[in-house]
């Protein structure tokens, strides 16, 4: 029951806050905050053991509103209400409560996909978690093509998802079946199912050349809600082949991994050059993500259970450490009104604490070692090498190479260097905004230092 | 811990000694503004206490033998045969003592360097951090807490080089360093990865246990990608380009981390692999031949710099080459001894040339100094002595650990390595005397470069504090006698019985008769230091060079050869082959691939679907009211489908 409630929360709560006052930004930050916090300390309380379900359907066939969180689920839900209440606590845009109702929204609609035992909720949730987004990017965002652009290619996804979804049941003869030690799916059927998932799945990590939607709608979205897409909804399709793809099409996994991980490969590659010469600095957040999320497809495509226990660190270290990198960057637009590298510098002698912020950061996302992004990276690519493949561990480790550089050059010409003489000189974070990250930074040391909890699901 | 080098059990005493300078960097950092100078006082006295602690714990480090040599500490575990530790053994405890004990040193020298900066507290967090950072690294008893100890201490480095981060020079150096040691790190993390999969345990105990029963080539890879990240943390060519230029940062930096102690993690790492490398014969050869090279290559570009820290800093790169070819060829007990003495008068030199630049005013060229001797006679006492003993002149500590290397080429079997060793020292002899005279001999020629700066009042040089000068008069007593009183003797000497535990096995390989001896050898070095000593005085130190010291330093700048001012093409060989190349794949794919092929084949398919949608182009308002209104009409069809669907059940 408890995790009904959680779903319930945010999504109740986001429609309940069209009601409030336009004016009162305060208010509607302060009970978007508290929302978001109840809902992380029900995530907690619900743990693996509470499940709540409800007879839906039986034909074509069984399906049911089933909701509970599997060991993976409930470290990426741990995660998403997390980032959620920070990028609540760090929103400062204009028509404020519109917004946070949005995040609300997206956080209720995101928790619906991750706690999703039945299948055909998870594709019904799936689409469902495009709206807010897309709804921002048309109110928020820099350009409305930007927003079809994100909904057309992610509903493309979402529509073989759910056709997918559909034939699945058909044969299977249930959707009830996520986080069951149900047998796998097998018959002439299977390869396309597995297609039809594996498209939505890649569109919406994205994997190259499936990437195209994500550039601009990272750099067009937000701060506040960039840092939560980025961190946990492009967790969805990963999520997707942990969980779903490989422990009910085990077999076409397995037949097809050397796809997936040239396509990891490649985005890996790919995404770290291009973010080595982009000028603004959420792009070249954004092609990291490309290139950091391009490893977990490869540690899936691998089926090494120590690649596979990595690539759960390395999810919630990514959606640490990319929420944590959006957020500081969201500070540094506001304050300067611009996100371009060639524009910024010196701003670490005046503001420390943002300056200590995106440096931890940034640290984390390059892998440094003794925080989170290493601990994932490493077990990642130990059992990439134990299962006999060596020439993705060698791109993986150029791409490491590449990634400090890169990383390195948006923290120095943001932060060091002299100060710009006719940038606008502001204040250091103010107590709120760094309370709104630190959350993020503290876990980034946890994880990166004690990993264990995670890796024994 | 089924697995473990040491000990089992706990050892309270490592664990405190560890944390205390993390203590400290957390209080700098945090109270930084509040604690003012006091920042200074807390770190060094927490890196004091760890030093203290270090000697404390002698006895228990050099208990036992073979496996269960030193005290053990047991921290946390990831998953089986992911066990973490910390290990005090003979060999971690001579690191210990440097980083603390020299470290210490020089974080009280600081108090007085960095007195007035706008940052000093940030200084002392990051010192400390540095110490906390180089203790994992040297502590750990596996290999990812070697890798994570090795990445802090870059860290570390990239700070410190940046310190000053509004000089874009000192931001350009730390990238560079960062990102050269990140290429380090990356060749040790293959290394893990092939021990993963070959031993399944990252315990140094388990990895070496099974050493012996690896197959040749599994060896010789993982000792090479290990090398390689000794190799960019140590300097060693070709990715010794960044240490030059680490030297925009303030110079109590360049005296810890880029002399004293962290550029000989690769030493540690070497020595620490013993087993490893004493099974793989090619390993010791590349080790050796690469270490020897560097000696070389690092002494020939010390002699054509001007700047006293770059002179200092390939003075660095060449000894760090002497200890990597020791403990490469397996001559273990010297490589160590080299680094030993090598701490304490490389940390003198640039303490040394830190009192000349505090007093000139961060000056740093040479051939704007001269005269020096009869101004700051403390400090040419102290580049003297540290000078005498880089050089290897018998009597100093330096030439009881240098002879030690040396002749261990020999006795190991590579008499070419031994060859590139003799002609090196007599380089070495060469640029560090031609250092000293040209900064201390001679006329001041401050002002005469000064005068063109006109508007500027001319700095004279003035005596430093008392804070400075304690810590580098305390230096000089170890880089004179400490080889005497330890390294004397032969294989009796105190050093080789400390090391007995650890190397005794492998000292015994010594191979082979050396068709030369130890007393030739020694006379053989002498003779080339002479040398160089020699060619050093009739260029910069006789009366008539002196007479018009300013036309013919001129002179030597503008002759210099192209192969040397441009530092062997290796920065300009990297530049070309691969950062360039990189930036243009990335103008390449971000510019054209992206946005035109990629993006540009989705926009044509939806181009053509728009084509073939013509028909209900009617729906097409434009608006998004009309838009979001279809979608949610949809979404509510296909609920209420399945809800009727539920309901007929």
């Amino acid at each position: 029951m408890i995790v009904l409630a959680t779903i319930l929360l945010p999504l109740v709560a986001g429609a309940l806050l069209f009601a409030l006052p336009r004016q009162d930004r305060v208010l509607s930050r302060a009970i978007g905050v508290v929302v978001a916090t109840i809902t992380l300390v029900t995530v907690i309380a619900a743990g693996t053991t509470s499940e709540w379900s409800f007879r839906w359907l039986s034909r074509p066939f069984d399906a049911a509103f089933h909701f509970g969180a599997t060991p993976t689920s409930f470290w990426i839900a741990l995660l998403l209400t997390v980032a959620t209440a920070c990028a609540i606590a760090a929103s400062r845009e204009a028509r404020l409560r519109d917004f946070v109702a949005q995040l609300l929204l997206l956080e209720g609609a995101m928790l619906g996909l991750f706690l999703a035992r039945d299948l055909l909720l998870f594709a019904l949730f799936w689409d469902l978690m495009l709206l807010p987004v897309f709804f921002v990017l048309i109110g928020w965002g820099e350009h409305p093509a930007t927003a079809w652009r994100y909904f057309i290619y992610n509903f493309a996804g979402g529509l073989t998802l759910l056709l997918a979804t559909a034939a699945f049941g058909v044969i299977y003869g249930s959707t009830d079946v996520i986080g069951r030690a149900a047998g796998p799916l097998v018959g002439a059927w299977a390869p396309w199912i597995y297609a039809g998932f594996a498209f939505a799945f890649l569109v919406k990590t994205p994997v190259w050349p499936l990437h195209t939607w994500m550039p601009p709608t990272y750099s067009g979205l937000p701060a506040p809600m960039v840092a939560v897409v980025s961190a946990v909804q492009s967790k969805a399709g990963l999520y997707g082949f942990l969980v779903i793809a490989l422990t009910l099409l085990p077999h076409e996994v397995h037949a097809y991994a050397l796809a997936l991980m040239v396509l990891g490969a490649v985005s890996l590659i790919y995404g770290a050059v291009i973010a080595l010469t982009q000028n603004d600095a959420k792009r070249i957040v954004a092609y990291s993500s490309l290139s950091h999320l391009g490893l977990i497809a490869i540690a899936v495509g691998s089926g090494n259970p120590i690649a596979l226990r990595g690539a759960l660190v390395y999810i919630v270290a990514h959606g640490l450490f990319s929420a944590a990198l959006f957020l500081v960057l969201g500070y540094v637009e506001e304050r300067e009104a611009t996100r371009l590298l060639a524009r910024l510098g010196g701003l670490g002698w005046k503001n420390p604490k943002l300056a200590g912020a995106l440096c931890i950061a940034a640290l984390a996302a390059l892998g440094l070692p003794g925080l989170a992004g290493f601990a994932g990276e490493l077990l990642i690519l130990i059992g990439v090498y134990q299962a006999g493949y060596v020439w993705p561990v060698i791109v993986a480790l150029i791409a490491i190479v590449v990634a400090s550089a890169y990383f390195l050059r948006l923290y120095q010409d943001a932060m060091n260097g002299p100060e710009v003489p006719d940038v606008p000189v502001r204040g250091d974070l103010t107590w709120p905004e760094a309370l709104a990250v630190a959350p993020l930074l503290a876990a980034l040391v946890v994880v990166g230092v004690y990993p264990a909890p995670l890796l024994h699901p | 811990m089924s697995h473990s080098l040491g000990v089992t059990g706990t050892y309270p005493l490592v664990l405190t000694l560890w944390l205390l300078p993390l203590l400290g960097a957390i209080i700098c950092w945090a109270f930084g503004p509040q604690l003012r100078t006091m920042s200074g006082w807390l770190a060094s006295a927490l890196v004091g206490i760890s030093f203290v602690l270090a000697v404390a714990s002698w006895s228990d480090a050099t208990q036992g033998a073979g496996g269960t040599l030193g005290a053990h500490q047991p921290l946390a575990s990831w998953l089986p045969g992911f066990d973490f530790g910390l290990l005090l053994d003979p060999l971690s405890l001579i690191w210990t003592f440097i980083i603390t004990g020299v470290g210490f040193l020089i974080v009280f020298y600081s108090i007085g360097y960095m007195d007035g900066d706008r940052a000093f507290a940030r200084f002392f967090a990051y010192m400390s951090f540095f110490v906390f950072a180089m203790l994992t690294l040297v502590l750990s008893d596996n290999f990812i807490g070697l890798l994570v100890g090795w990445g802090l201490v870059g860290l570390a480095s990239y700070f410190l080089i940046g310190f000053w981060f509004e000089r874009q020079s000192a931001v350009a150096a730390a990238r560079k360093a960062f990102v050269i040691n990140v290429v380090g790190d990356v060749g040790m993390m293959f290394a893990i990865f092939l021990i993963v999969a070959n031993v399944h345990s990252i315990n140094f105990g388990a990895v070496f246990a099974a050493a012996p029963a690896l197959s040749a080539g599994v060896l010789f890879a993982i000792c090479v990608t290990l090398f390689i990240g000794a190799a960019a943390k140590s300097a060693q060519i070709p990715l010794h380009t960044w240490l030059p230029d680490a030297m925009e940062g303030p110079t109590p930096v360049s005296a810890l981390i880029h002399a004293a102690t962290m550029v000989t993690a690769g030493v540690y790492l070497v020595a620490r692999c013993a087993p490893l490398w004493d099974h793989s014969h090619g390993a010791q050869l590349l080790v050796g031949g690469i270490g020897a090279a560097t000696a070389l290559v690092g002494a020939i570009l010390g002699t054509a710099q001007w700047d006293i820290k770059r002179i200092l800093a390939y003075s660095t790169m060449s000894q760090i080459g002497y200890m990597i070819m020791g403990v490469g060829v397996g001559a273990y007990e010297g490589g160590i001894a080299h680094f030993f003495a090598h701490a304490f008068f490389k940390a003198q030199l640039f303490l040394g040339a830190g009192l000349i630049i505090h007093a000139l005013a961060d000056e740093q060229d040479i051939r704007a100094m001269g005269g020096l001797r009869r101004r700051m006679p403390f400090a040419f006492w102290v580049m003297l002595t540290a000078v005498l003993s880089i050089c290897g002149v018998p009597g100093f500590s330096g030439f009881f650990s240098k002879d030690a290397v040396i002749y261990g080429a020999l006795q190991h079997g590579h008499p070419w390595v031994y060859a590139t060793d003799i002609v090196t020292a007599g380089i070495t002899a060469y640029y560090m005397f031609r250092l000293l005279f040209v900064a201390f001999l001679g006329e001041y020629r401050g002002e005469a470069a000064q005068a063109h700066a006109a508007a500027e009042p001319a700095h004279r040089p003035h005596a430093p504090a008392w804070i400075m000068n304690a810590p580098v008069a305390v230096l000089i007593a170890p880089s004179v006698a400490i080889g005497a009183v330890l390294m004397f003797g032969g294989e009796n000497s105190p050093w080789q019985r400390f090391f007995a535990p650890l190397f005794g096995a492998t000292s015994s390989r010594a191979i082979a008769l050396p068709p030369v001896s130890e007393g030739v050898t020694t006379l053989l070095v002498f003779i080339t230091v002479i040398i160089g000593f020699a060619i050093a005085w009739q260029r910069y130190a006789t009366r008539s060079a002196q007479a018009d010291a300013v036309a013919r330093l001129r002179r030597e700048s503008e002759r210099m050869p192209a192969l040397l001012t441009n530092l062997l093409y290796f920065d300009w060989l990297i530049e070309r082959l691969f950062v360039r190349p990189a930036q243009q794949l990335g103008a390449l794919f971000g510019r054209v691939l992206d946005p035109h092929v990629f993006d540009g084949a989705v926009r044509d398919l939806v181009y053509w679907a728009r084509w073939l949608g013509t028909l209900v182009r009617s729906f097409q308002t434009g608006l998004v009211r009309a838009y979001a209104l279809i979608l949610v009409a949809g979404a509510a069809c296909f609920i209420v489908y399945y809800a009727v669907a539920a309901g007929v059940r």
